[in-house]
């Protein structure tokens, strides 16, 4: 590990400044899970290190009408186990969950595994289907994009050196919804071979999709929305072979690789199976949801 | 004895449990010694290569960088391996796989030593290499050693199997692969070596026998073994791989060289490229019986791949070979074993040693005996079980401590628990249940095993044990430590073991081979027992009465209302304290070199398992949801322990039959745990339930005998089984990956 300079700003003002002066000279700390490889290995050598821990309004969760907001050193323990992020937004919660180990929730934030950008994040499927934004300061303006226009290939983000991940956003979803976050991995604390997120909600009064989005991790360069898939469904009232027919389409447009891990073919087939599981689990929750409405008056 | 059971038996806790779990216990790594430098090793990029020139003119100039060694700066021999010494320390002229070292770089900081390791330039002459044993034993494939690539062919022969086969009503036959395995210990090797003003040298180490650190280290050097010392530190497992000290030589080599105390430890990728692995087989085995499913012959053919070199290849394989027939008596045998040399990553000893993977096939083909014949798969072995009559593969027949019927009997109550569960498969999964068994000789096979044991006894009454067999993390000290207090009556707590350092205690061989509480367990008992007698007649002299009637209890002999104690006998017969030596050596007969028949160890454990798992029939996963194990250790000296024994085992056992592999591309190419596969505590059963037999070896400590290996030797099979009965596809190859599951589940046929 080369020595570097280590800055811990107390504020978000000090933390843009010190990017304004560093740019790409320097790297943000978060938890440390991924960047402290890094360091090691050399594969990054920073002159200066800047630790967001500190400051406070990059932390937390806060629920309003409009949606959930989470900040970027949020951990991903907080976020798996907080009553906020769960429910509707609870896709979120098990994409958290599923990050690494134990050890290694309490430690890494969301902020830090959205710019690591590896294409087998597992918060980002499910932040894509939830339709999260991504709100980015730097000392010249802020800006908000959406989620999935946020990752440009392996370890690219849209951030620009003076940047910074502030928070997620995500919009409070509209009516009866239902969401399912899959993964298929070879231990527990594997990296996902594949993962999965659908998000859906279901016309008024009737069970009929009205809009669902599909999110797909490891499969591409970036986290993927399989639109082709979200067109079988959208607007129908679905059956076993509309489904099937979603997933088959997920796993055509989606284009994995032979690794270590797994093979292609086999990774293609699990976006199937997996995006049909996912499907069947978030309509089940959609429908349940509104059963549990009725119940309630 | 007349207190026996007192605390053999009892669930003491280990001296050494809370420091580890509150991170105090020390390690090598935590050892640091004034003026000490850093030693890196730096290791061939190619499988297979002539080493023309090796430059370290630049390196030697980078700041900090103290020597740069190469084979030519060793002083004596330049071999290492636990068996066979055929493992240069640093390949002089030729490298036979990725990851042979060529040199070692010393300097002030592990990070120059890096630095400068990267500034050595070696001009290697690229040569073919043979990666697959199958393709390493046809003519004309490159050679690994200059006498060809079948390192090792053992036999095993008894009886007429072609008749028997011919005769047969029933005949299986199949081919079985396992794979290359890692050890995966928490704690990678590691040494520190000083050089004392006497010219001797000192190791500390992270070992599974110092007392071959000392001779690996005393060949290197040609100095005397007297003049080298070795400490073991806490080792944080070994499992069979910390028999080869390829890392104490280097730090002794630096020490020696610079004159500075010098460590040298493995990085994690280092450990797994470097350090040898479990041997993969390919595994041919047809087997005959009659329609009632008894057994009638087994032809087996075993390739276990070796890798570069055959240190411990040779004993491996012959003990394959040897438990051929598993715990079953089969009349005709025919087995051939051969280690085989490629130019990959050597193979030797790991936690199992070859029971392992024939155990998978054997067991695989047991089941499906008992589908073709229509016996539940407990009552075909059954039918077929070794007891107290009948040979095991090298015609020995063990005369007592064989519950294996039993043990089968309690397995199937395990199993029947399962099948409830069966039918309540939630949707979308494929439920089974499979057993697996296996028996295995304690100690080594090609050779006797002796151990000693030094115990003597102050007149404060507190004990002191010397035996050089080193607790690796299992336990075997507090079961050194139980025996004793049992034959001298004193509380543990004053009892201090002395196993670590080779200046004290006796060398034992390594602790590997389940031999621990069997042999030192022993030797321990008999020394104590004299030191018992001696203190005894003693005082039976002063009391006036017969060493039988006396007790010796807590410092005092006692007899009636009387007493004495032992700081007044010692004193009275002029004794500081009173110490006695024994040994301890099973009577074995070697095996005969062309029929593999003879008595291979003084006792065999047994295993039976039962597992209960899901396939994911959309993934291929496997998840194992029940585990039973049935252990057979003669007589229980410490369940704490033991258990504790199962359950790592297990666990291990998963990893091998689901997901570990260590996958060669070259050098060895997933040399990571993202990419290399243990199982977590996620991955496991809950629960897995251990059951404990005990049928008192008569030969043993108290009736014990060692059991370790025998908990993972056959959870792949047992595990394969569950999965081959949940898909109704036969598993041939471990490990069986969701990926693999998954292809059998939809190809059939493949």
């Amino acid at each position: 590990m080369r020595s570097f300079d280590y800055f811990a700003p107390q504020s978000l003002g000090d933390a843009t400044s010190l990017l304004r002066r560093y740019g790409s000279k320097s790297r943000l700390l978060a938890g440390g899970t991924d960047l402290l490889l890094r360091l090691e290995r050399r594969l990054t050598e920073p002159s200066v290190v800047i630790d967001l821990k500190k400051i406070r309004a990059l932390s937390g969760i806060k629920a309003s009408g409009k949606g959930l907001r989470i900040g970027a050193v949020t951990l991903m323990e907080e976020i798996a186990s907080s009553p906020l992020a769960q429910g509707r937004y609870g896709i979120i919660a098990k994409g958290a969950a599923a990050v690494g180990s134990i050890q290694t929730q309490n430690r890494a934030t969301l902020g830090g595994n959205l710019c690591n950008a590896s294409p087998a994040a597992d918060t980002a499927p499910p932040l894509i289907a939830l339709s999260a934004r991504a709100r980015i300061a730097s000392s010249r303006r802020d800006r908000e994009v959406p989620l999935e226009e946020f990752f440009l290939g392996p370890g690219k983000t849209c951030l620009q050196p003076n940047e910074l991940l502030k928070e997620i956003f995500i919009p409070a979803p509209a009516g009866r919804s239902g969401g399912s976050f899959q993964r298929c991995t070879r231990t527990a604390m594997d990296i996902a071979l594949v993962n999965c997120a659908v998000f859906l909600s279901l016309a008024p009064k009737r069970e009929t999709i009205a809009d669902i989005r599909i999110a797909l991790g490891a499969v591409a360069p970036t986290p993927l929305r399989a639109r082709p898939a979200e067109d079988v469904l959208r607007g129908k009232n679905p059956d076993k072979g509309a489904v099937e027919e979603a997933a088959d389409r997920a796993a055509a447009g989606a284009s994995p690789i032979d690794d270590i891990r797994s093979s292609a073919s086999y990774r293609r087939d699990m976006v199937r199976i997996l995006t049909r599981r996912a499907i069947e689990e978030a309509l089940k929750e959609a429908l349940g949801s509104r059963q549990q409405k009725k119940w309630q008056r | 004895m007349n207190h026996v059971g007192k605390i053999i038996g009892k669930p003491i806790l280990r001296k050494d449990a809370p420091g580890k779990v509150a991170g105090e216990a020390r390690y090598v790594d935590d050892l640091a010694l004034p003026g000490m430098i850093y030693g890196k090793v730096l290791r061939s990029p190619h499988p297979h290569a002539r080493v023309r020139s090796i430059d370290a003119s630049r390196a030697l100039k980078h700041p900090g960088v103290l020597a740069v060694l190469t084979a030519q700066d060793i002083p004596g021999a330049n071999s290492i391996g636990a068996i066979i010494k055929d493992q240069p320390i640093l390949c002089g002229d030729v490298v036979r796989f990725a990851g042979d070292a060529v040199a070692v770089v010393a300097a002030e900081t592990e990070r120059a030593a890096e630095e400068a390791m990267a500034q050595v330039v070696v001009n290697y002459e690229v040569l073919p290499a043979v990666m697959d044993p199958l393709k390493a034993m046809e003519p004309g494939a490159p050679s690994v050693h200059p006498a060809g690539n079948i390192g090792t062919h053992f036999k095993a022969r008894r009886g007429d199997v072609q008749a028997a086969l011919r005769d047969a009503a029933v005949v299986l036959e199949r081919r079985f692969f396992t794979q290359r395995i890692e050890h995966a210990y928490m704690e990678p090797e590691g040494a520190v070596a000083a050089v004392d003003p006497q010219g001797g040298i000192t190791i500390w180490s992270s070992t599974q026998y110092p007392h071959r650190d000392r001779e690996e280290v005393s060949r290197m050097l040609g100095l005397p073994q007297s003049r080298v010392r070795v400490h073991q530190m806490t080792t944080g497992g070994g499992f069979g791989g910390k028999l080869t000290p390829h890392a104490q030589c280097c730090a002794a080599l630096i020490a020696w060289k610079t004159g500075r105390p010098a460590k040298v430890k493995y990085q994690r990728d280092e450990s797994i490229i470097a350090s040898h692995k479990r041997h993969p087989y390919v595994m041919d085995l047809k087997l005959g019986a009659t329609k009632e499913g008894k057994l009638l012959a087994i032809e087996a053919t075993l390739v276990g791949d070796t890798g570069a070199y055959l240190y411990e290849g040779r004993a491996v394989i012959t003990k394959s070979v040897t438990h051929v027939t598993g715990p079953y008596y089969i009349p005709s045998v025919k087995a051939d074993g051969y280690a085989v040399f490629t130019h990959t990553v050597p193979c030797g000893a790991m936690r199992g040693y070859g029971i392992p993977q024939i155990a998978f096939a054997l067991e695989s083909l047991m089941d499906e005996l008992a589908t073709r014949v229509g016996l539940d798969p407990i009552e075909v072995r059954m039918r077929n079980a070794l007891d107290t009559t009948l040979p095991t593969a090298t015609g020995q027949v063990l005369h007592a401590s064989v519950p294996f019927k039993e043990m089968l009997q309690r397995t199937k109550r395990a199993a029947d628990s399962f099948k409830p569960l069966l039918a309540k498969a939630p949707k979308g999964k494929r439920r089974g249940i499979g057993v697996g068994c296996s028996t295995r000789s304690i100690g080594s096979i090609r050779k006797s095993s002796r151990s000693t044991a030094i115990v003597t006894l102050s007149p404060d009454g507190s004990v002191t044990i010397a035996c050089g067999h080193v607790d690796l993390g299992q336990g075997s000290d507090i079961m050194m430590a139980q025996v004793a207090a049992e034959v001298l009556g004193v509380d543990v707590d004053r009892i201090q073991l002395l196993t670590n350092d080779t200046a004290v205690a006796p060398d034992c061989e390594s602790t590997s081979a389940s031999r621990v509480t069997y042999l030192s367990g022993n030797a321990v008992r008999l020394a104590a027992e004299k030191v018992r007698r001696q203190v005894l007649e003693l005082a039976g002299r002063d009391l006036g009465c017969d060493p039988e009637d006396l007790r010796l209890v807590d410092g005092v002999v006692a007899y009636r209302e009387r007493g004495i104690t032992l700081a007044d006998l010692f004193n009275r017969h002029v004794y500081h304290e009173i110490t006695a030596v024994a040994d301890f050596m099973p009577e074995t007969e070697p095996l005969d070199p062309e029929t593999g028949q003879g008595s291979a160890a003084g006792t065999y454990s047994f295993s039976t398992h039962a597992a209960l798992v899901d396939v994911d029939e959309g993934t291929g996963q496997v998840q194992v949801l029940r585990y039973a194990a049935v252990c057979d250790v003669g007589r229980l000296i410490n369940p704490i322990t033991v258990e504790g024994q199962v359950r790592g085992g297990v666990m291990m056992g998963i990893g091998y039959a689901l997901t570990e592999e260590v996958k060669v591309n070259g050098g060895v190419s997933n040399p990571s745990f993202a990419t290399y596969l243990v199982p977590t505590s996620f991955d496991v059963p809950e629960e897995i339930s251990v059951e404990i037999v005990e049928d008192p070896e008569p030969t043993g400590p108290f009736g014990a005998k060692g059991f370790a290996e025998g908990t993972l030797d056959p959870v792949g099979a047992a595990v394969a089984n569950a999965v081959s009965a949940a898909i109704g596809v036969r598993v041939v190859r471990l490990p069986m990956t969701s990926e693999r599951v998954h292809a059998l589940l939809h190809e059939p046929s493949s």
